[in-house]
């Protein structure tokens, strides 16, 4: 009798284990695996079937089962990884332009754009062409012009 | 659009096209390739699997350096793990020296590994795989044999058990000992 009740303890207790080890876990692999890369075929982990890949996921379930939040689950897998094992660079540093270089691009893309409509606008809308044109013409082209006019008169 | 302004837009577009151009030679010449029979061996300092401190190619200089890269992940690195302690054990005593080069791999698993195989020799890991590129390493297990000034004697890419490599390895270890 005493044998069954430790075998139905050690079995709560196994099945309970998991679960006790953390209640709420603040994060999941579905939410770390499009962040995380998979080091050998770099792609995120969502995208690899890498024997790599399988591992860092399995180390992630780990973990989430442990209560690490996705930040320290990040930093241990910089620490054992290497900065490059994060799908997007941290937001700190110099890593800070690679966040920051394309936003500048596309806003100077953006100010020349609008520069170029502005001058092109402005110089539809001017005064037409003076006359210049006309003081132009050599004398032969004035005289046959005028001699055009007069017939029409 | 004025004269100066036209002038400026074109260096701009000039100076980017300079700029993919010179990254893109960088990119070509800066290429990773396996270093050849005979060549210095890339140094590097890795820190040690499963204990703290750091192990340093250079400092094994004078001796012949077998270099084992790996990962727990990997499948033909269980079938050579036997074989590669056998040969650690036979060579150890003419001043060979056995280093495990554990490549993109989580440190526990990577521990779990070298206990399941009760593989003795030292162990390094190289979790970003810096130094593995530098070897022109993209797949492992791959094996370096370098002699006492560290220059490359065999490369052996597979495992060691792979029939095709039969008696290289013993080859290898004999001609670093003679250098």
């Amino acid at each position: 009798m005493t044998v069954r009740l430790l075998a139905v303890a050690a079995a709560a207790l196994v099945l309970a284990g998991p679960a006790a080890a953390c209640a709420h876990p603040s994060t999941s692999l579905a939410y770390l695996e499009g962040q995380i890369m998979c080091p050998t075929c770099h792609t995120t982990l969502d995208q690899s079937d890498a024997p790599a890949a399988r591992r860092i996921e399995a180390f992630i379930q780990r973990r989430v089962a442990q209560c690490a939040t996705a930040g320290e689950i990040k930093s241990e897998l910089v620490a054992n990884f290497g900065a490059g094992i994060l799908a997007a660079p941290p937001r700190k540093g110099f890593d800070l332009l690679a966040w920051w270089l394309p936003i500048a691009a596309v806003l100077a893309g953006a100010v020349l754009l609008a520069l170029g409509v502005w001058r092109w606008s402005r110089s539809r809308d001017g005064p037409p062409d003076e006359p210049t044109a006309v003081s132009s013409l050599d004398p032969d082209e004035e005289r046959r012009i005028d001699e055009l006019l007069a017939r029409l008169d | 659009m004025s004269r100066p302004l036209k002038l400026a837009g074109q260096l701009v577009a000039l100076a980017c096209v300079a700029g993919l151009l010179g990254l893109l030679v960088w990119r070509l010449t800066h290429q990773e390739h396996a270093p050849r029979i005979g060549a210095p061996a890339p140094t590097f300092t890795l820190r040690r699997l499963g204990g703290g401190g750091t192990v340093s190619l250079a400092s094994l200089r004078g001796r012949p350096v077998v270099l084992n890269f790996w990962a727990s992940w990997c499948v033909p690195c269980k079938t050579e793990a036997a074989a590669l302690e056998h040969a650690w054990t036979r060579y150890r005593g003419r001043g060979v020296v056995f280093l495990g080069v554990d490549f993109h791999d989580v440190t526990g698993d990577a521990e779990r590994f070298v206990a399941a195989h009760a593989l003795t020799f030292p162990m390094v890991q190289d979790g970003s795989g810096n130094v593995t590129g530098r070897y022109g390493i993209t797949q492992v297990p791959e094996t370096y044999v370098l002699d006492r000034t560290g220059h490359v004697v065999l490369h052996l890419a597979g495992p060691i058990t792979d029939p095709s490599f039969v008696g290289e390895l013993q080859r290898g270890v004999r001609e670093a000992l003679r250098s």
